[in-house]
């Protein structure tokens, strides 16, 4: 550790804490998991980095979603994070989450993940390297650092358009809603 | 092998056409009632393994085609049929209007989830299959994704463009 970190962790432990600490859920979508890996085993080895990959949601609290997502996987996506502990952090890793890349007209296809869970950074590329995720980690320390990485926050205050868009792709969704959807609370404070 | 494969088939069944493309690639194409028979006959001769069934659409005929590909996987005991190399492609014709067909589960148990898929990507009915429930596919689809009049464009349009982005309060 570096020594002149010491003040910061003085300051603010719990994010040090959450920053050097971070464990992806290891959710397979996609083609892009085939780079997850060669990434958490000896050739890049992620722990350098502080992040290792853990069974289930409830121990996670970094979850990347690695290429396309099908209208099935959303589902799964969705009742995933919905599980995953606060504070959580999101990355789109690939072309395919952020527009629908190279399935941008297809029928079964979810295209702009964002409307549908938030997101807190990007991965462009089809498909990105390796060191492209340690870019993203450092970046997201960054975000952590600054309180920028606040996806979980949107997530609770714009529950009611997230939950509403999920709805429109899934047709109604089986669970019930995991923050309370008050609609005139919500007018109130847009006033 | 593949003449005497030819030579049996074609005494053994009428209306049938067999053309042979490549070494070791032989195309069947049978009319719809005789899939049945023709398939039976071909496991009996050594072709235990159902590969692959897939179905065209070919809209201009207005007809779909189904597409049986055996193989063998065990080599068979007499010297004289190597079936081992073999890829038999049965091909039939049925038409689009009612498409309509039986269900070879009596001969290939593995056919279940190819016809489920079938009937749930081009909407061509099963006969007598134990379950056609939706395999792959989340939503409802007016005509069924993989047919060829189904505009993929204006169904993204119409479904996932038209899903607003989410609003975000601190602006």
């Amino acid at each position: 550790m570096d020594r002149n970190q010491i003040t910061k962790w003085l300051k603010e432990p719990a994010k040090m804490a959450n920053k050097y600490s971070l464990h992806a859920i290891y959710f397979c979508t996609g083609c892009g998991i085939i780079e997850v890996p060669p990434v958490i085993t000896a050739r890049w080895d992620a722990e350098r980095f502080g992040v290792i990959p853990v069974a289930t949601p409830r121990q996670a609290n970094l979850f990347l979603i690695t290429g396309y997502v099908s209208v099935k996987t959303l589902r799964a996506i969705i009742r995933t994070y919905e599980q995953m502990y606060e504070p959580k952090y999101t990355v789109g890793f690939g072309s395919c989450p952020v527009n629908g890349g190279m399935y941008w007209d297809s029928y079964n296809t979810i295209k702009h993940l964002d409307k549908y869970i938030p997101i807190d950074g990007w991965i462009a590329g089809c498909m990105p390297r390796p060191e492209a995720i340690f870019i993203a980690v450092t970046h997201l320390w960054t975000l952590i650092d600054k309180g920028m990485a606040t996806g979980y926050i949107r997530y609770k205050e714009n529950y009611k358009s997230y939950r509403r868009n999920q709805e429109m792709a899934l047709g109604k969704l089986q669970w019930p809603p995991l923050h309370p959807i008050d609609s005139d609370s919500e007018e109130a404070e847009r006033d | 092998m593949t003449e005497l494969l030819k030579k049996e088939l074609g005494s053994t069944f009428r209306d049938i056409l067999v053309t042979g493309s490549g070494d070791n690639r032989v195309t069947v194409s049978v009319k719809p009632e005789q899939v049945l028979t023709v398939l039976r006959f071909l496991k009996d001769k050594g072709f235990d393994h159902l590969a692959l069934l897939s179905a065209v659409d070919w809209i201009e005929e207005k007809e779909f085609e189904l597409v049986y590909i055996l193989a063998c996987y065990m080599q068979d005991a007499d010297e004289d049929r190597d079936n081992g190399k073999l890829h038999l492609i049965v091909k039939t014709r049925l038409s689009r209007e009612k498409p309509q067909f039986q269900t070879i589960i009596g001969i290939f148990p593995n056919a279940e989830p190819y016809e489920r898929e079938i009937h749930e990507l081009f909407g061509i009915n099963f006969q007598s299959h134990p379950r056609l429930t939706p395999l792959l596919l989340e939503r409802k689809y007016k005509i069924p994704p993989f047919r060829k009049d189904f505009d993929t464009r204006k169904y993204v349009e119409e479904v996932f463009d038209k899903i607003p982005l989410v609003e975000n309060k601190e602006k």
